[in-house]
């Protein structure tokens, strides 16, 4: 029963690690695949599209903090704690990811057309960064509650 | 439910479609559009075929009867697994049912036997044949527009109109699809109406060119051969 509980542990610990690498993967390329197609259309502005299609790479480095801040020796009482941590930070992540790469998209599909919208365009990828930050700050937080 | 995510690229590299009805020249052609086309999957692909191979007028002959074409747009709904495409294209079906009885009726028709066209109306046009609108203002707001039009011998006019309701009946659609192939198909429907938008200008500069023609004709009847007016 202790190995299950000890391995719940780890998992729990590298959890936000992988769902964030997944997340900014993901988003990273629901975004790039629309500012490639933007590319095609326009003939300048390129570096903003690729710029934007970058934003969900802060999934992962907020996991990578969230991973170290859990890091410790895994031990039957701690281990419920650092699964539960990990593992909901992390889907939260991976979702925050997931929908700021189609945010981003959509920013950047709207752009090509109206370049003036560019700054309003991303106010839902930024919003949905901000969810991201709850999700990290938090993990962070009631982390320091387990011994 | 198509994949939410299928054609991102594909969206993004086309021209916005309201840009299609406010640009001078046409920012896509058919070629570079069927080039970029080529990013579907053979499935989609072949549903988007079936679409527009039912729904374009050119790719009817001439000489098509009634029940070949609502043979052809049964088995196209058969063959069309998207909800909201069938939904789309019912909904055109039911326009085209709606205009063609009204056509009927002008030309003196009596009311048909049992159904007339196809779609959610087919029962229901001919049992209320006597009436101006058939009793389809509720669904159908513009039918009233589209009978003045009729009745006042305007058919550029009623073509414009039919043009503006099938884009905004896409452009509904339109709104909760974003980057699936139901987004696609939508666009490539509405890239088709901006192409007989686009025909029907062209047709007025005909008109235009002819009026301005003849003008000039008579005025150069009006010229001696030595140069001076008469």
């Amino acid at each position: 029963m202790n190995e299950l509980v000890l391995t719940l542990g780890w998992l729990g610990i590298y959890a936000p690690m992988a769902l964030g690498a997944a997340a900014s993967a993901i988003g990273c390329s629901i975004a790039g695949m629309a500012s490639i197609g933007a590319m095609t259309e326009t003939e300048g502005g390129y570096g903003r599209f690729v710029g934007v299609s970058a934003f969900p790479s802060t999934m992962v480095i907020y996991g990578i903090v969230i991973m170290f801040t859990l890091n410790r020796d895994v031990t039957p009482e701690n281990a419920g704690g650092l699964f539960g941590i990990g593992i909901l930070s992390g889907i939260a992540l991976m979702y925050c990811g997931i929908w700021q790469g189609r945010a981003c998209a959509a920013a950047i599909n709207a752009t090509k057309e109206k370049p003036e919208i560019f700054g309003l365009s991303l106010a839902p990828a930024a919003i949905i960064e901000g969810f991201g930050v709850f999700a990290f700050v938090f993990a962070l937080v009631i982390s320091a509650g387990i011994s | 439910m198509s994949d939410p995510d299928a054609y991102i690229a594909l969206i993004s590299s086309l021209p916005g479609s309201e840009r299609l009805f406010i640009a001078k020249q046409p920012p896509l052609s058919r070629l570079r559009l069927d080039r970029r086309l080529t990013a579907l999957t053979a499935e989609d692909a072949r549903v988007l075929k079936v679409l527009e191979h039912a729904l374009n007028w050119s790719d009817y002959d001439m000489d098509v009867t009634d029940a070949q074409a609502i043979e052809r747009c049964k088995e196209a709904l058969g063959d069309i697994p998207q909800s909201t495409l069938r939904e789309l294209f019912v909904e055109r079906l039911d326009l085209r049912t709606a205009v063609a009885a009204l056509r009927l009726r002008k030309q003196g028709a009596g009311p048909p036997a049992g159904t007339y066209g196809m779609g959610r109306w087919a029962r229901h046009i001919p049992a209320n044949w006597t009436d101006p609108t058939f009793k389809l203002d509720g669904p159908m707001p513009w039918i009233k527009e589209a009978k003045q039009l009729l009745d006042a011998g305007d058919p550029m006019g009623l073509e414009r109109l039919l043009l503006s309701v099938s884009q905004k009946q896409l452009k509904r659609h339109a709104s909760r699809h974003y980057f699936d192939f139901e987004a696609v198909a939508i666009y490539v429907l509405i890239w088709n109406i901006f192409d007989r938008w686009a025909q029907s200008n062209a047709q007025d500069a005909a008109k235009r060119f002819e009026h301005l023609a003849q003008q000039a004709m008579a005025g150069a009847a009006e010229i001696g051969f030595d140069g001076a007016s008469a």
